[in-house]
């Protein structure tokens, strides 16, 4: 749409004749004038002089007039009338209060928009108005729709303005400026601030942005911002949590801030507020002392008036993960057993070995006088590796332990080490004289934590080749070889072990080694077994000869490491590695925003570590507040064992999912995994007021900053609209008239009378 | 064939019956049995050394020992029920046999550990250069090295720094490492006998320079060599130098 039309005129040259052939004309003219000039040169009277040469002059002028063809060319033009955008924020911040117990910032926009009608109706003549929302993505925005508010889930100014430039295709869509009412609570590009190459974009733009802002700065907030934390941390090792308390108008207070581990405190920091606003950096360091997922949350209290209260706390999903192993070793008494085992576990790169041998007892005469400056024997430090230490541990393993004698008896720390393993830990016993109750010691607490009891009954000291068992076939631990007809031809090679202690299996342990003969209870014999514990596993092993499975066995030369393999799966087995256990669980993502699904992927394998294929799976959200189940999803495994499944958005908070996973009829285990529900989503976790980066803004664009309240729409800065022709030109013209003919025909005559006067012709 | 019972028999066999009434009934298989390599030369003249060395072994630690020696071929399969090895001779012995090289070899590289002994005290001729001659050919591109009295050994139990045998004519041990463990330990200074016993009971051979208090420290040096054979570099451990440390100033 354009303005009115208007006429204006010009004056033209209407002549037919080539500009080249005018010239020659002209030249000719001039000629006539040079050669007047010369031919008078002798003339003694000045006043005859100058009349001849008058009458040329004029005569050359009307003759070049009528050679140019002089006429007034009539042309109409319009003014166009380009665009003018009103730019309205509909990001959900707009629905923070202008002020405490105010109206929201998106009705103070509406108001104002309202205010600005008139003004906006005054520009019409000259630009078209139009009023976009935009969150951040434009939209045309009624009247109507700018009362309610937005429920943009981002503020994004520049990108709002990019999209607003991109519309400007020239012409009447030209834009003239834009007027952005916004609180400016940028959390994109902008949420640092201007910087030079984004102000360099802005003034790129090519039109003004006047800028009005909506709302004020002075509220009551206190928020949770910037929680900078890894993706994952290794158990027992310290991780930083830094965050940074933004409060407003709560000066004066000292306000505690607590990070929790799913309800367990586990650090706490007091921020004194010396002002109105103000920001103070905060950082939390612990060690997290258990491997896996966790939901972590960083709160402050709510004070009254506050204008959001959900951005008082936030959380976030950590992953703990272990760096090594870290396997205690307990040896009653220097072996061959311990010997290969410790060689083994030293050099393994991904185990970090602290071990303690009882290389005398009481009974034992050493012969000396100073036995504390003869001797390399340190004390048997129980109490910090059973009560202090034991948390730091992720398997334990007594080789052959089980001394009666006070100094070196650990009935003590039996209930220490039985809710280790109920709590998470991992515990190996390895068989001997001394272990099972072989020896004078009984330890009922601790045995609690083993699949076996021991038996009573003396050892059998005959020489048999282990076999291996149908789960143990299947069993990861006992995976030396590819296949399992090539495992079970590695357990069979296995030169024969001498010693066993006869336990019997408890009820849900898994025997995997078995005696090929010696039957107790009508069972074999159990050589290796295991089982989960609590949250924790244990496994005994009720030889002490497993050291000839490395050595022995290789007495012809081959290089087999079943030992080794062995070794290795028992201890990944122990420490739950995720590529051991049948059912995993992840959650997709693990921090979810508010308001939407909750996702999780469920990988079932099967006993023999292959995709558990049509597997049913089970996964249970339940809140880590009350541990009430929400929700629960059935999904059946792809061919790949894995199922996805997605759970409606629950409020913001800790949850956990676990998962259940059956396959005709056997159940597969369960695996569990945490996820956080954000309490607020970045637009809602600042709802301050940006007023320097408006103003920014507007400098940036060539604009105007202005803040609400304003009566009525402000002079803002706009581009001229251009002026373009429209419709044909008339042309009238100037030269075609009687009387400028007889005029060149009275000089030419005047002068040639004058001449022959004169004498000149 | 009878075995007259006499004051001697009963003395020889005192130490075994206060050995046999320690052991518990379990499987022999992962105690500690000193193996003796049988080779061309005069390889037996340290069996009860060896026998006494397992019980000193037994008397003085928690480790439970077979009280005995195990003559072994170097060739026999059973060479592999015994990771600890002891190769001594008193003067020159021929060359192995290529198969007794290469088992030896592979008990070496597979774990088992080698206490060689010079009986004759020698270096550079008699038993000493056939032994350096037979492990070049074992293992080599592992040469034998002197071991520093901040090696392990000298702390697996005793805390000692020096390593005297029946002679003391050379200070130092010397190691044969593959890796981080020293599969091999050879002392020239007749460490065994130091330790062996005559049919009366008494020690078999004057120890010298140092008498009865050097005997007594080649027995903790044997003491400390089956120790490191048992536990490796336990002793290094983190949580022992400190307290180790303070005991050595």
């Amino acid at each position: 749409m354009n303005g009115p039309t208007t006429t204006t005129w010009r004056l033209v040259s209407l002549s037919p004749l080539p500009v080249w052939a005018l010239g020659l004309l002209t030249a000719l003219v001039v000629l006539g004038v040079v050669l007047a000039v010369l031919g008078l040169r002798r003339e003694p009277s000045g006043l005859r002089r100058r009349v001849l040469l008058a009458l040329r002059v004029l005569a050359g002028a009307m003759a070049l007039f009528f050679l140019l063809e002089p006429g007034l060319r009539q042309l109409a033009q319009v003014r166009v009338k380009n665009r003018v955008a009103v730019l309205v924020d509909r990001s959900a911040s707009m629905g923070f209060p202008v002020r405490p117990e105010g109206q929201t910032r998106a009705a103070a926009a509406a108001e104002a928009l309202d205010r600005f009608a008139p003004g906006l109706e005054a520009l019409h003549d000259r630009y078209q108005v139009e009023v976009l929302g935009f969150s951040p993505e434009l939209a045309p925005a009624s009247a109507e729709t700018l009362r309610t508010t937005g429920t943009g889930n981002r503020t994004d100014l520049l990108a709002a303005l990019r999209a607003l430039k991109a519309t400007d295709t020239g012409g009447s869509r030209k834009l003239a400026g834009a007027i952005l009412l916004s609180d400016g609570a940028d959390n994109a590009d902008l949420q640092a601030g201007l910087q030079p190459r984004q102000a360099e974009e802005l003034a790129g733009l090519g039109f003004p942005v006047s800028t009005v802002r909506v709302g004020e700065p002075a509220l009551v907030d206190l928020a949770v911002e910037g929680v900078k934390v890894d993706d994952f941390a290794f158990v027992r090792n310290g991780v930083s949590v830094e965050l940074e308390l933004h409060a407003r108008g709560l000066k004066g207070r000292d306000v505690p801030v607590v990070l929790q581990r799913e309800g367990v405190t586990v650090g706490t920091r007091t921020v004194h507020l010396d002002s109105e606003d103000q920001r103070t950096p905060i950082s939390f360091t612990f060690t997290p002392d258990q491997t896996g997922r966790f939901v972590y949350t960083v709160g402050a209290p709510v004070y009254p008036g506050e204008a959001v209260v959900e951005n008082n706390t936030r959380s976030f999903v950590l992953k703990v993960i272990r760096d090594r192993v870290r396997v205690l070793l307990v040896v009653g008494r220097p072996s061959w057993d311990e010997r290969f085992l410790r060689g083994l576990l030293k050099q393994d790169p991904n185990v970090d070995l602290v071990s303690f041998y009882i290389l005398r007892t009481s009974a034992d005469d050493t012969q000396t006088r100073n036995p504390e400056r003869e001797l390399s024997l340190i004390p048997f430090p129980m109490d910090e590796i059973f009560d202090t230490k034991l948390h730091t541990f992720d398997v334990v393993v007594f080789q052959n332990f089980g001394y009666a004698e006070p100094a070196l008896s650990i009935s003590s720390y039996e209930r220490n080490l039985e809710s280790y393993v109920a709590g998470g830990g991992a515990l190996l016993v390895i068989g001997g004289d001394h272990a099972f109750g072989e020896g004078r010691a009984a330890y009922p607490i601790l045995d609690r934590a083993l699949p076996v009891d021991p038996s009573g009954l003396p050892a059998q000291v005959e020489p048999f080749r282990v076999r291996l068992t149908p789960d143990g076939l299947r069993h990861p631990v006992m995976r030396v070889q590819t296949t399992e007809p090539a495992t079970q031809s590695s357990w069979d090679e296995l030169p024969p072990v001498s010693g066993l202690n006869l336990v019997r299996v408890k009820q849900g342990a898994t025997v995997l080694l078995a005696h090929p003969t010696l039957k107790l209870d009508g069972q074999p014999a159990p050589v290796l077994a295991l089982w989960d514990h609590g949250r924790g596993r244990a496994m005994a092993l009720m030889t002490d000869d497993s050291w000839t499975w490395a050595f022995t066995a290789r007495r012809s030369g081959e290089q087999n490491r079943q030992y080794d393999r062995f070794w290795g799966n028992a201890l990944r087995w122990l420490v739950r590695d995720p590529d051991l256990t049948s059912l995993q669980i992840t959650a997709d993502p693990p921090t979810v925003e508010p308001g939407h699904a909750v996702g999780a992927v469920v990988t079932a394998r099967k006993p023999d570590y292959q995709p558990a294929s049509a597997a049913e799976v089970r996964v249970d959200l339940y809140s880590l507040a009350d541990r009430r189940v929400l929700q629960t999803r059935t999904a059946a495994a792809g061919p790949d064992g894995v199922a996805r499944v997605s759970f409606d958005p629950v409020p913001p908070g800790a949850y956990k999912l676990r998962a259940t996973a059956r396959l005709e009829g056997r159940d597969l285990g369960e695996a569990d995994d945490a996820v956080a529900v954000r309490s607020v989503g970045p637009e809602l976790a600042d709802a301050s007021v940006r007023t320097e980066l408006l103003a920014d803004v507007a400098r940036a664009t060539g604009g105007r900053a202005y803040e609400l309240p304003l009566g009525s729409l402000p002079a803002v800065p706009l581009l001229d609209p251009p002026l373009v022709e429209v419709g044909r030109s008339k042309d009238a013209p100037l030269w075609d008239r009687w009387g400028w003919l007889v005029a060149l025909a009275v000089l030419l005559g005047a002068e040639w009378f004058l001449r022959r006067r004169f004498g000149y012709i | 064939m009878a075995f007259p019972l006499s004051r001697r028999t009963v003395l020889r066999g005192l130490p075994l019956l206060v050995l046999s009434g320690r052991a518990m009934a379990f499987g022999d298989g992962a105690r500690f049995v000193p193996g003796v390599a049988q080779h061309g030369g005069r390889w037996d003249g340290r069996m009860s050394g060896l026998r006494r060395l397992a019980w000193e072994l037994q008397r003085r630690t928690s480790v439970e020992v077979v009280p005995e020696a195990r003559a072994l071929q170097l060739t026999s399969p059973r060479l592999f029920d015994h990771p600890f090895l002891y190769f001594g001779g008193d003067g020159e012995f021929p060359p192995l046999a290529q198969p007794e090289v290469e088992a030896l070899r592979r008990y070496l590289t597979f774990g088992g550990f080698v206490l060689a002994d010079a009986n004759d005290g020698s270096g550079g001729r008699g038993f000493d250069a056939s032994f350096r001659r037979e492990l070049a050919r074992v293992l080599p591109g592992a040469p034998l090295e002197p071991v520093p009295t901040a090696h392990v050994v000298f702390k697996t139990f005793f805390l000692l720094d020096s390593a005297p045998g029946r002679l003391f004519l050379h200070p130092q041990l010397h190691a044969v490492n593959l890796g981080s463990r020293a599969a091999v330990l050879y002392s020239q200074n007749d460490l065994a006998g130091a330790w062996e016993r005559d049919e009366s009971g008494a020690y078999a051979f004057e120890v010298s320079p140092g008498g009865e208090p050097q005997r007594e420290l080649a027995v903790r040096m044997g003491i400390n060599i089956c120790m490191y054979a048992l536990c490796l570099d336990y002793k290094d451990d983190a949580v022992h130098l400190p307290l180790i440390l303070k005991k050595r100033r």
